[in-house]
């Protein structure tokens, strides 16, 4: 609480120079173990995963409480972990959320998806935890497991999965889940217009990513963005559409991290190119919609970043917080209208941020 | 010893231009096996890039994996130097297998060089240590029927 009171005290000024303006970060709450995303909760406080695989409750005051989460098949380590948590659009009155994690063991893991009801008051626990998706197939390795969400207006979810990074042509496949975004109902079932019906996989949506990072639904456009992280340069902002071929790892703008092509061809016929693409990579991995812009997060490139939509492509409109020298982990615009910020590292943050224009 | 290090010189350069160029066919078979098609043209500009750009990064594992593999290969020649020649390439190929297992267990990425992904890749490629250890002793000790002239006294 001590370190709290100091820390908002503080009110970490940092004005940092952007190409359209200025931003002011507050810090909300400290040492946070590698948190991976956070959720307003409508009563107040906050919900922070951290990689390892506690659900934290920040108080609006900074305390913290560890939410009691029983996942027997939790997989903590380098990239996996308990990845996302996200409320059901109906939380008020299910107390329902949903948790990306990564599931299995060394030798045969993937993403999976819980459905869990919130208890009513701190110290909060979840309660009925169901498993509604499991991707498959089971992989080794702990890498490339993307593990965003984000609701549809029809209540069905879209989950981002990566490609497990050695497995990446079964992105162009579709009788398996990796390098997919799959849509679900919040019960784990298949929506009856998903575009493909491959018995193995008739959940995907989308195909040919990499490792999604970022999904989000914009109400207003009616459109689904989306980023994901290319090898070395080529992370891609993509519109996503449903039955849509995003590419990977047939057209890339990237290439491998030894220098060698992954392949020959950054457009082919029937591939969506992307929208926006950041060659060399920034690492995007967070994505929130702000007054119609994106507010993109990156990890390599420590910095947040705004863009704008003009005359149907996206641009650049600032840059900020790159003088945290941080990673940022996650950007989300609460439903309260506050622009929260996580911090990558073993004592992450997670900040409150306001742009000053 | 000038003699020496050229035949490691061009042994490091003989192994890279192979190794790349395997590496670069087995990115390209993964691609044309999901219905890619891949021009000749389009190809050797493929190569051509990996030489220029995966090739250094492949000299970088191969030189010091190769110094230690071929000092191993000379002390065992010591021993038995019937089988000199099969040292060096027994050497170098096991050495540059053990190279890929230590560099992948060591980068974030489960496998750093994607060709290395299958069983067969991964031995075509470790097999292009061997090829460098062919060259090194074909060019430092060659034997007499390998040569025009005898061998000095």
């Amino acid at each position: 609480m001590k370190q709290f009171i100091i820390s908002l005290c503080l009110v970490l000024s940092t004005t940092s120079a952007a190409l359209a303006g200025t931003a002011r970060t507050e810090v909300v709450a400290n040492n946070l173990n590698f948190p991976w995303s956070v959720a307003e909760l409508p009563e107040g406080g906050f919900l922070v995963t951290e990689r390892s695989g506690q659900l934290v409750f920040v108080s609006q005051t900074g305390d913290k409480h560890h939410v009691e989460i029983d996942l027997p098949d939790l997989y903590a380590t380098a990239q996996a972990g308990l990845f996302e948590v996200m409320l059901t659009p109906d939380f008020m009155t299910s107390r329902e959320l949903v948790l990306s994690y990564s599931c299995g063991t060394e030798k045969a893991n993937n993403t999976c998806v819980i459905r869990a009801k919130l208890s009513l008051q701190p110290p909060y626990s979840l309660l009925d935890t169901q498993n509604i998706f499991t991707a498959l197939p089971k992989k080794e390795g702990a890498a490339h497991y993307g593990a965003r969400m984000t609701w549809l207006p029809d209540d069905t979810l879209l989950i981002a999965l990566g490609d497990g990074f050695v497995y990446r042509e079964q992105a162009q496949k579709l009788d398996n889940h990796l390098g997919k975004i799959v849509r679900i109902t919040r019960n784990g079932e298949v929506p009856e217009d998903n575009p493909f019906t491959h018995s193995k996989a008739p959940e995907i949506f989308s195909y040919g990513h990499r490792n999604v990072q970022g999904l989000i639904y914009d109400s207003e456009r009616d459109a689904i963005w989306q980023h994901e992280h290319g090898p070395k340069g080529g992370d891609e902002l993509n519109k996503i559409v449903k039955g849509g071929n995003y590419g990977w790892p047939i057209a890339t703008f990237g290439i491998d991290y030894t220098g060698a092509k992954v392949s020959p061809f950054r457009e082919l016929p029937g591939i969506k190119p992307p929208l926006y693409q950041w060659t060399p990579s920034l690492a995007p991995a967070g994505l929130a919609l702000y007054e119609g812009d994106l507010l993109v997060t990156h990890l390599a490139g420590k910095r947040l970043q705004r863009l704008r939509l003009v005359d149907e492509q996206w641009q650049l409109e600032g840059e900020y917080l790159q003088d945290l020298n941080a990673r940022l982990r996650a950007v989300y615009v609460a439903p309260s209208g506050r622009i929260l910020v996580l911090t990558d590292s073993a004592e992450g943050q997670l900040l409150q941020v306001s742009f000053e224009d | 010893m000038v003699r020496m290090f050229i035949a490691f010189l061009c042994a490091v350069i003989g192994a890279t231009l192979v190794g790349t160029v395997i590496q670069t066919q087995f990115n390209l078979a993964e691609l044309t096996a999901l219905s890619v098609d891949i021009d000749m043209s389009t190809r050797m500009a493929t190569i051509l890039h990996d030489l220029l750009h995966f090739g250094p990064v492949f000299a970088l594992i191969l030189t010091p994996t190769l110094l230690i593999a071929f000092i191993v290969a000379r002390v065992l020649s010591h021993l038995m130097p019937k089988f000199e020649r099969a040292w060096f390439i027994i050497g170098g190929g096991v050495g540059l297998a053990c190279a890929f297992s230590i560099v992948d267990s060591l980068a974030p990425m489960p496998t750093l060089i994607a060709a290395n992904r299958t069983l067969l890749g991964f031995l075509l490629m470790s097999a292009t240590g061997a090829f460098a250890g062919w060259i090194f002793d074909r060019l430092w000790h060659p034997q007499p029927q390998e040569l025009a002239e005898e061998l000095p006294q």
